[in-house]
C-alpha cells in the first residue's frame, strides 16, 4: 500500500500544477519569516557582541570620585585569574573635541593602554592608518613622529566626518586628511581648591577644574558601531590622567576584561569580587566600592526588549502566515473532489480509509516539506545577500533603508539564525498538514459504490 | 440583474467562501491593527518634531551661525502670512555641576523663553513654567545667576514602569557649569590667547519634557544672550544659528515656506557686499519636515518597509482567493453551460464571478475592519490588564516614551485597507473568472462530462 501512496502522493505532485501554489505560498511565508527572524535576531546578537568585543565581556567601574592608581598590578593580578584572557585599564571622561575651524563636537574620552587594550579588543581592525601593522607596532606616534612629547590620539570617524547621505559611506580620502592634523580636547576634573583664589564660592569644597588636551590624530577608528564611531576619542592613559590628576600615579576608573573562550561569565564576575575583597582588606577603598558586571548583564533589559518586539513581530506574521493553512486546505480540497473517481477505485480495490486518509496526510507532508526547504533556501539567499537586495532597493527607490545612525551598525546581519529557521520549517510542515487534515478526512469518507454507480 | 443574484447566491451557498472571507478578514485585521498603530506613533513622532521646529526654519548647520537675523526678522515681521518669530543660538558645551566629579556633553540652545514658546511648543514642555515661560529662566531659589531649562533626562532619573517622572514640586538648587568654545565668524577660536573655552554658571530652573529623545537627553535652554557669548555669536558681528517661524493658521507650510526662501534669498543678495556675508551661503530655509529628516526619515521607512511585508503577505491571500474561485468555478460548469446556452454573453459570466468576489472581499473587509476596530478600541486595557495580571508590556515604558499605544482609527486607513482587499479579491478571481467565461457550453453539456 505504502508504494501505490507514493506513487500517487508524486503523480498529484507532477500532475496537479495548483499543489505548486501551496508550495509556493508555504515558500514565501516561510522565506519571510526566516528573513525578518534572521535580521532582527542578528541586529541583536551585533548589539549584544558590540559592547563585549570593545569594551570587555567584564567591566570593572567605579564611582566618578574614586581612582585606581596602582592598575598595573590589578591588571596583572587579574590576568592571572584562569578564566580571564586578559584586562586593560581605562580613564574615562567627557569631552569637546576641537578638530578645525568650526568643528566642535562632544565626545567621550577613554585614556587607554593601547599594548593591553589590543589584546581585549579587536580595535586594531577597526583603524583605519595602521590595520595592517602588526599588533607590537601600532602605537599613538605617526610614523614620521620624531619628538616623544607629541600626544597622539585616536578620533572616531563618525568625529570628523560625516557619512554620505545616499550610501552612508565615509569619503576616507577626507578622512585620511586627518591623520596628522591638531585636535583640541577640552575636558575637566575635580580638583581640590587653592585657598588663595580669591574668586572661590566655597574654598572648602573641590571644584570642577576645566583642562584642555591638546593631541596629534595619529590614526581614525571605524568599528563600525555607530556609537563609538561617533562618540569615542583614545588617548595615552598615561597623557589623560597627567592632565587630569596630575598629583596622582597614572590612574585608572574602568578595567575592561576579556574573558577566555568558553568561560562563565558569573564565575569569572564572582573571582574578581573575590580579588577585589583582597584589594579592600589591604586598605584600597576603590575596591569596596567597586562593580563588577558582564557587559552582557548591563544591557540585559534592552536586550530583553529586543526580544519582546522579536517576538511580536513574528507573531504577526505567524498569524497572517496562517493564511496558508487555509490555502493547502483549499487546494486539497479541490484535489479530493476532482479525484472522487480515483480515491473510489482505490478503495474499490481494497485500500482502506485509513490509507486514503494517510495518502492525502502524506500529500500535505510532502508539500510542506517541499515548502519548508525552498522557503529556508529563499530566506538564506535573502538573508546571505541582504547588502545586495538593500543596494538594489535604495537604487530602484532611492531611498537608503539600512542607515548607521537607524541601526546603529554599518553592516548589515546577513548570517541565518538556524534555529529560528528550523522553528519556522517545523511550524510550515505543521500548517501545511493540518490544512491537509479536513481533505483527507473527506477523501477518505469517499464511498466508493456512490462515485461509481452509473447514473 | 440576474448576475448580481447569481453572484450572492454562490456567495450564500457555498460554505467554501466562508475560508474565502476569513483569510480576507485576518489580514485586513492584522493590517487594521498594526497600521494604525504604527501610524499612530509616526504621526505622534512628526507632531512632536512639528511643535518643536515651528513651522519653518532659517538654519545654519555650522557653529559660526549667521549675521544679519535681526533685519531679516523686521522684514517678516511686515509679512502677512508670518505670525511669530523665534531666533536661537546653538552650540555644544560640557557641563558639570560645582563641587561635583561628573561632567557630560550637552548641546544648548539660547532663546527668548516669551518669543520661542508663541512659535514652538516650549511653554507647554516646562514643568514649573507653563504658564509664564517668561521667568522660565529665573530660579526661584538664586536669584544673583541666571537660569537654565534642562532637558528632563539630564535632571531627572529613569522613568519608572509606568512611564512617569518622579518630579519634585520645585526645581532644585542645582548650579551647572556650561563649558564651550567660542568661535569667530571664520571658524577659528574667539578670544584665542585669553582661554579657548567659554564658561559660565547657571541655576536650574525648569526641565522641558518634549517626548524626543535628543532634546530630553541632552539639549540645555539657556537665555539668548548669555548663549550668543559661550559660542562667540557675541563678535564681531552679532550672529544666530536660526530663526523658527510660526505662519499664520490655515496656511500651507510647503508653499509659505517657499515665500520665505523667496525673500530670503533676496536678502542675502542684498548684504552680498557686507562683512561676513559668507556665512549666509550656508543658511538653509526648510519646513519643519526638511529640518527634521534625520529623525523623522528612519520612521518613515520602518513604516514603508512594514508595509512592503504585508504587500508580501497579502500575495497568500490572492492564491487563497485564486484556490477558492478556482474550486467554485470547477463544481459549476454545469451552470455555466445552462446560463451560456439561454444567451448570457462571455463577459457576464466573467462578471458574475467577479461580483462573487468583490462580495468576498467587501464581507471579508468589514469583519476584518470591524473586529480590527473593537481591537484597538481595547488595546490600552488589555495591555493594561496584561500588565496588571502578567507583569507584561508590549512596551517597557521606562526605555520608550510612549505613554500610550496609539489607537486612533483612520478611517482614510480603513478605505484604503478595504479597497486593496476588495482589488485582492478581484485580482485573485480574473483567471477563474475568464477561464468560467470562455467554457463553451457545447462541451460543457455533453453527455459525457455530466
Amino acid at each position: 500500500m505504502k508504494q501505490w501512496s507514493l506513487f500517487l502522493c508524486l503523480r498529484y505532485l507532477s500532475r496537479k500544477r495548483i499543489v505548486l501554489l501551496s508550495i509556493a505560498a508555504v515558500m514565501l511565508c516561510c522565506a519571510l519569516l526566516i528573513t525578518v527572524a534572521s535580521l532582527f535576531t542578528g541586529f541583536i546578537c551585533a548589539v549584544e557582541n558590540s559592547v563585549g568585543d570593545y569594551l570587555g565581556d567584564v567591566v570593572l567601574s567605579l564611582p566618578p570620585s574614586y581612582k585606581i592608581e596602582n592598575y598595573q598590578d590589578l591588571q596583572q593580578r587579574l590576568e592571572q585569574i584562569p578564566a580571564i584572557e586578559a584586562a586593560t585599564a581605562v580613564l574615562g571622561g567627557n569631552g569637546l573635541l576641537l578638530t578645525g575651524p568650526g568643528q566642535v563636537r562632544a565626545a567621550q574620552i577613554l585614556g587607554i593602554d593601547l599594548k593591553s587594550r589590543l589584546r581585549v579588543s579587536p580595535l586594531k581592525d577597526a583603524l583605519i592608518r595602521q590595520k595592517t601593522y602588526a599588533e607590537d607596532k601600532i602605537s599613538f606616534a605617526l610614523p614620521d613622529e620624531v619628538s616623544s612629547d607629541v600626544i597622539g590620539g585616536f578620533v572616531g570617524i563618525g568625529l570628523i566626518a560625516n557619512p554620505d547621505e545616499m550610501t552612508d559611506s565615509y569619503n576616507m580620502q577626507a578622512v585620511q586628511a586627518f591623520i596628522g592634523q591638531k585636535a583640541a580636547l577640552t575636558t575637566g576634573s575635580l580638583t581640590e581648591q587653592n585657598k588663595s583664589q580669591p574668586d572661590a564660592a566655597d574654598i572648602t569644597s573641590p571644584r570642577f577644574v576645566r583642562k584642555v588636551l591638546r593631541f596629534t590624530i595619529a590614526d581614525v577608528v571605524q568599528t563600525g558601531v555607530y556609537d563609538f564611531d561617533q562618540n569615542f576619542v583614545y588617548v595615552p592613559i598615561e597623557s589623560l590622567s597627567a592632565l587630569l590628576y596630575p598629583d596622582k600615579k597614572t590612574c585608572a576608573d574602568t578595567m575592561q576584561i576579556r574573558l577566555k573562550f568558553g568561560s562563565d561569565e558569573e564565575t569569572a564576575t564572582a573571582m574578581i569580587y573575590g580579588l577585589l575583597r583582597d584589594y579592600a582588606d589591604n586598605g584600597a577603598d576603590w575596591a569596596k566600592v567597586a562593580l563588577v558586571e558582564s557587559s552582557r548583564k548591563m544591557q540585559g533589559r534592552m536586550i530583553a526588549e529586543y526580544y519582546k518586539q522579536l517576538n511580536m513581530l513574528m507573531l504577526i506574521f505567524g498569524i497572517v502566515s496562517f493564511g496558508v493553512v487555509l490555502l493547502v486546505f483549499c487546494i486539497f480540497y479541490l484535489i479530493v473532489m476532482t479525484k472522487q473517481k480515483d480515491i473510489a477505485v482505490v478503495k474499490s480495490c481494497g485500500a482502506s480509509s485509513l490509507s486514503v486518509a494517510g495518502l492525502y496526510l502524506l500529500f500535505g507532508v510532502v508539500n510542506g516539506a517541499l515548502g519548508a526547504a525552498f522557503g529556508a533556501g529563499l530566506g538564506w539567499l535573502i538573508t546571505y545577500n541582504i547588502e545586495w537586495v538593500e543596494k538594489g532597493l535604495a537604487a530602484v527607490t532611492g531611498i537608503k533603508i539600512w542607515k548607521a545612525s537607524t541601526y546603529m551598525f554599518s553592516r548589515m546581519p546577513n548570517q541565518v539564525n538556524w534555529e529560528w529557521a528550523l522553528w519556522i520549517c517545523v511550524a510550515a510542515l505543521a500548517a501545511a498538514t493540518i490544512g491537509a487534515l479536513i481533505p483527507a478526512v473527506a477523501a477518505a469518507r469517499i464511498r466508493p459504490v456512490k462515485i461509481l454507480r452509473y447514473e | 440583474m440576474i448576475g448580481l443574484k447569481l453572484s450572492w447566491r454562490y456567495f450564500w451557498k457555498r460554505r467554501i467562501s466562508i475560508l474565502a472571507v476569513a483569510a480576507v478578514a485576518l489580514c485586513v485585521f492584522i493590517v487594521v491593527v498594526v497600521m494604525s498603530v504604527m501610524n499612530g506613533l509616526v504621526q505622534e513622532f512628526k507632531e512632536k518634531n512639528h511643535r518643536f521646529v515651528g513651522d519653518c526654519v532659517i538654519y545654519s548647520p555650522s557653529l559660526t551661525g549667521f549675521p544679519y537675523a535681526n533685519d531679516f526678522i523686521e522684514q517678516l515681521e511686515a509679512q502677512p502670512f508670518v505670525a511669530e518669530m523665534s531666533e536661537t543660538v546653538e552650540g555644544t558645551g560640557l557641563m558639570t555641576s560645582p563641587g561635583s566629579s561628573w561632567n557630560v556633553g550637552v548641546d544648548y540652545m539660547g532663546i527668548d523663553p516669551v518669543r520661542h514658546s508663541r512659535v514652538t511648543s516650549f511653554a507647554s514642555t516646562l514643568r514649573y513654567h507653563k504658564d509664564n515661560p517668561k521667568d522660565a529662566f529665573e530660579p526661584p531659589y538664586l536669584q544673583q545667576i541666571d537660569g537654565c531649562v534642562m532637558g528632563i533626562d539630564l535632571i531627572l532619573s529613569r522613568r519608572s514602569d509606568t512611564g512617569q517622572y518622579d518630579e519634585p514640586e520645585t526645581p532644585w538648587p542645582l548650579r551647572i557649569t556650561l563649558s564651550s568654545f567660542p568661535l569667530n565668524p571664520k571658524g577659528g577660536l574667539a578670544r584665542a590667547g585669553v582661554d579657548v573655552v567659554s564658561t559660565k554658571t547657571f541655576a536650574y530652573s525648569d526641565h522641558a519634557h518634549s517626548g524626543l529623545v535628543k532634546p530630553d537627553g541632552r539639549l540645555i535652554y539657556l537665555p539668548l544672550e548669555q548663549a550668543r557669548v559661550l559660542s562667540g555669536m557675541d563678535a564681531p558681528v552679532v550672529r544666530s544659528s536660526a530663526i523658527h517661524i510660526r505662519f499664520a493658521d490655515g496656511l500651507s507650510v510647503e508653499a509659505e515656506t517657499e515665500k520665505v526662501r523667496t525673500l530670503w534669498q533676496a536678502y542675502v543678495k542684498s548684504l552680498a557686499s557686507q562683512p561676513y556675508a559668507e556665512l549666509l551661503s550656508a543658511v538653509n530655509v526648510q519646513t519643519w519636515q526638511q529640518n527634521r529628516r534625520e529623525f523623522i526619515g528612519p520612521m518613515e521607512k520602518e513604516q514603508l518597509m512594514l508595509m512592503l511585508l504585508f504587500l508580501m503577505l497579502g500575495i497568500v491571500t490572492i492564491f487563497i482567493i485564486f484556490v477558492v474561485f478556482y474550486m467554485i468555478i470547477g463544481h459549476k460548469t454545469r451552470d455555466l453551460g445552462v446560463l451560456k446556452s439561454i444567451g448570457m454573453p462571455t463577459p457576464s459570466v466573467a462578471a458574475v464571478f467577479l461580483g462573487f468576489a468583490a462580495i468576498v472581499g467587501l464581507i471579508g473587509s468589514i469583519i476584518g475592519m470591524a473586529t480590527g476596530c473593537l481591537f484597538l478600541w481595547r488595546i490600552n486595557a488589555m495591555e493594561n490588564w496584561l500588565y496588571d495580571h502578567y507583569g507584561w508590556r508590549i512596551w517597557d515604558r521606562s526605555i520608550y516614551a510612549i505613554d500610550q499605544i496609539p489607537n486612533t482609527i483612520e478611517w482614510p486607513l480603513l478605505a484604503v485597507v478595504a479597497g486593496c482587499a476588495v482589488a485582492a479579491c478581484l485580482f485573485g478571481a480574473i483567471v477563474p473568472s475568464i477561464q468560467a467565461a470562455i467554457k463553451s457550453p457545447v462541451r460543457v453539456l455533453q453527455v459525457s462530462q455530466l
